[in-house]
């Protein structure tokens, strides 16, 4: 099978390291992708489920932008839904009716929202969440997940990085997933002064199998909260609308006070929301929080239309269903060289680790190699499954898979 | 732990311990320890133990006591130690007062190339010779240091909590020289060469691209980008680590 070059990607990544901060940064920065050199660093356009990169390789892409891509990069029902907001009024100095509609049908949509806040980045939200659960509970503590990602506000930055101080997260107090006892054990150490418990539905950190919350974990977790006055906040931001319409928490039988959206909501749009409880209603109107962009309405326009267009396909199950297969398949493949591949986290947004060697050297090996075939595949974060993924895709998936394990064997001998 | 004790320590464990390759790769250093039988116990109060043996034409820098010593140089505080380390201030000899010729004579010369080594200027780097050696002691500083801020330096503590266990190598292409990195069950050991079976590995392409990038002269992330810097395995601990050793320059200037 042909394998790709990169050397566009490599020249305008030169031209890039002069004027921009390492060239790419954040979660786009090519660093963790290993080796580098097997993987394209621009695209210069997309539709469905694949882009074309400035060498002219078209990929399969389970990335779908790190999530924000859920029915199809290009979808023309969304695009033209955002196109006509444009044409008509999108950054302006009031509001339009599109934000009317798109909190009406998410609060029609999500059982537990009563109302919605709208914002750009998933991190807008997060954080604005905390400041919620502060505001409303006089407290000033929050629970979170150790290797838990809700963003790059210095509260949510890992101790001990670049430009964060003690400070910044010394009222975050972190407890491993699935932990119930640390929970409860941090509540109880902390009696009164607990704000808010903010986690992703599931565990979905990098470099790192995914867990699925453990039977009853979440609602424990749910009854302390109740009991003790805490504030439960959900981040669906990687996870939402992927689960379940309703929101992830649906999905595992709980109900938060927030919830926290971004990525799929507006299928590659910049938009994300934070919606609430009736409760916390009156608290959130005090709270001064704006955004430059924050009213913009195209990205309002293509929210409803994704959101709709998911719905009305069962977006949820389909992708699951698309993930299974896919990923049956890839497993199966895997086995017949020797290799086990091990799944974990949701199919639709799966973590993928061969486990032959702990140190995943072979696991980059291959995702490499079948990125330079086709099959756009990272090692360090779970993958996305989208709508657009077609059986011709998954074929087509299986295939480099294949051959990507061959040359992973026959460079390795093992 | 204390700025001055932490700084001691690195002194003691990880600059001093350039002089095992100085004696082995400066050809007039060399030339000079060859037929030394000498040992330097150092010795701070409340701080660090280290000693230097010179014999059969090796160096070793060792921890703790050395068993009866030729030298004995006492330092009444890791901070007296630290000035003598920065060129202000003098050890007290409390053993080999004989030897006193020696010291100010010969074994100065090898702390004087030691500091010659890690302290480069522009000009002395444009010397191949040069730009290799510093490099293999800027590399073996590095990852010395690394054991004694992964459990004293806070920001050290911090990281190397959730670094999980297993080797990391630090190796510059294409011969060497590299280092490795043992982190298990909270323990540090560091060491020269390659660990077995690491769980991450970081290749410099060039001894030039290795001494930029260790003396944080090239931005990391372009330098992985752009294939100068090549990394492998649990990218994590190789972020830890890099926390970690930037820390060395808060306490080595």
């Amino acid at each position: 099978m042909k394998t790709y070059r990169f050397n566009n990607s490599q020249s305008l990544f030169t031209r890039a390291a002069k004027v921009i901060p390492c060239g790419i940064y954040g979660h786009l920065s090519p660093a963790p992708l290993v080796p580098p050199t097997a993987y394209p660093f621009y695209a210069v356009r997309a539709k469905g489920s694949r882009f074309c990169d400035v060498d002219g390789n078209e990929f399969i892409d389970y990335m779908c932008a790190y999530g924000p891509m859920i029915v199809g990069y290009n979808h023309e029902e969304v695009d033209a839904a955002a196109m006509k907001q444009y044409e008509a009024a999108n950054c302006v100095t009031a509001p339009t009716p599109v934000m009317v509609e798109l909190a009406e049908y998410l609060v029609d949509l999500i059982p537990i929202a009563d109302w919605a806040f709208f914002a750009k980045n998933g991190g807008d939200v997060t954080s604005y969440a905390l400041m919620v659960a502060r505001a409303a509970t006089g407290r000033k503590k929050i629970l979170m997940v150790s290797g838990g990602y809700h963003g790059v506000a210095p509260w949510a930055q890992v101790p001990g990085h670049h430009g964060v101080m003690d400070d910044d997260y010394k009222n975050c107090i972190r407890v491993k997933w699935n932990d119930y006892a640390a929970f409860e054990r941090a509540v109880n150490e902390n009696p009164g002064e607990i704000a808010g418990f903010i986690a992703t539905p599931y565990h979905h950190p990098t470099f790192a199998d995914n867990e699925l919350p453990a039977k009853g974990y979440w609602q424990k977790i749910e009854a302390v909260c109740r009991k003790e006055g805490i504030v439960l906040i959900v981040d669906d931001v990687r996870c939402g609308f992927r689960l379940d319409m309703r929101g992830s928490h649906e999905y595992f039988g709980f109900k938060p006070d927030l919830i926290c959206f971004c990525k799929a909501i507006g299928n590659g749009y910049p938009i994300s929301a934070l919606v609430g409880t009736d409760s916390l209603k009156s608290i959130v109107s005090r709270i001064f929080y704006t955004g430059s962009y924050w009213f913009s309405a195209a990205p309002m326009a293509a929210a409803i239309t994704t959101l709709k267009e998911l719905k009305r396909i069962n977006g949820p199950k389909l992708i699951r269903e698309t993930g299974e297969k896919l990923l049956g398949g890839l497993v199966e493949i895997a086995k017949g060289y020797g290799y086990d591949l091990k799944v974990t986290g949701h199919p639709s947004m799966p973590y993928l680790r061969i486990t032959n060697d702990e140190s995943v050297m072979l696991h980059q090996d291959w995702c490499g190699e079948c990125t330079k075939r086709g099959a756009y595949f990272v090692s360090h974060h779970n993958w996305f499954i989208s709508t657009a993924h077609t059986d011709e895709d998954i074929q087509k998936t299986w295939d480099i898979a294949d051959d990507a394990f061959k040359a992973v064997k026959n460079s390795r001998g093992v | 732990m204390s700025y001055q004790l932490i700084k001691a320590n690195l002194n003691l464990y990880a600059v001093l311990k350039n002089l095992e390759d100085i004696a082995k790769y400066d050809e007039e250093i060399a030339s000079l320890v060859k037929d030394w039988d000498v040992s330097v116990q150092f010795s701070v109060l409340n701080g660090p133990k280290a000693f230097i043996e010179f014999r059969n034409g090796v160096c070793t820098v060792g921890r703790g006591k050395y068993h009866n010593p030729s030298v004995i140089l006492f330092f009444i505080s890791p901070a007296h130690l630290n000035r003598m380390m920065d060129g202000k201030g003098n050890p007290i000899p409390l053993k080999g007062l004989t030897k006193l010729g020696f010291l100010k004579r010969d074994f100065i010369k090898v702390t004087e190339k030691l500091e010659y080594y890690l302290k480069p200027t522009d000009v002395l780097l444009k010397d191949e010779a040069y730009l290799a050696l510093n490099t293999r002691l800027t590399l073996n500083t590095a990852a010395f240091a690394v054991s004694e801020l992964g459990p004293l330096d806070p920001v050290g503590k911090l990281v190397t909590s959730n670094i999980g266990n297993g080797s990391v190598n630090l190796k510059v292409l294409p011969d060497g020289p590299g280092v490795y990195i043992t982190f298990r069950g909270g323990y540090i050991e560091p060491g020269k060469g390659e660990a077995d079976k690491p769980m991450a590995i970081m290749c410099m392409k060039n001894v030039k691209v290795a001494n930029d990038f260790l003396n944080g002269r090239t931005d990391s992330f372009t330098a992985v980008a752009s294939g100068d810097v090549m990394i492998r395995g649990q990218i994590p601990m190789l972020e830890s680590l890099s926390l970690i050793l930037e820390r060395i320059p808060h306490y080595l200037s």
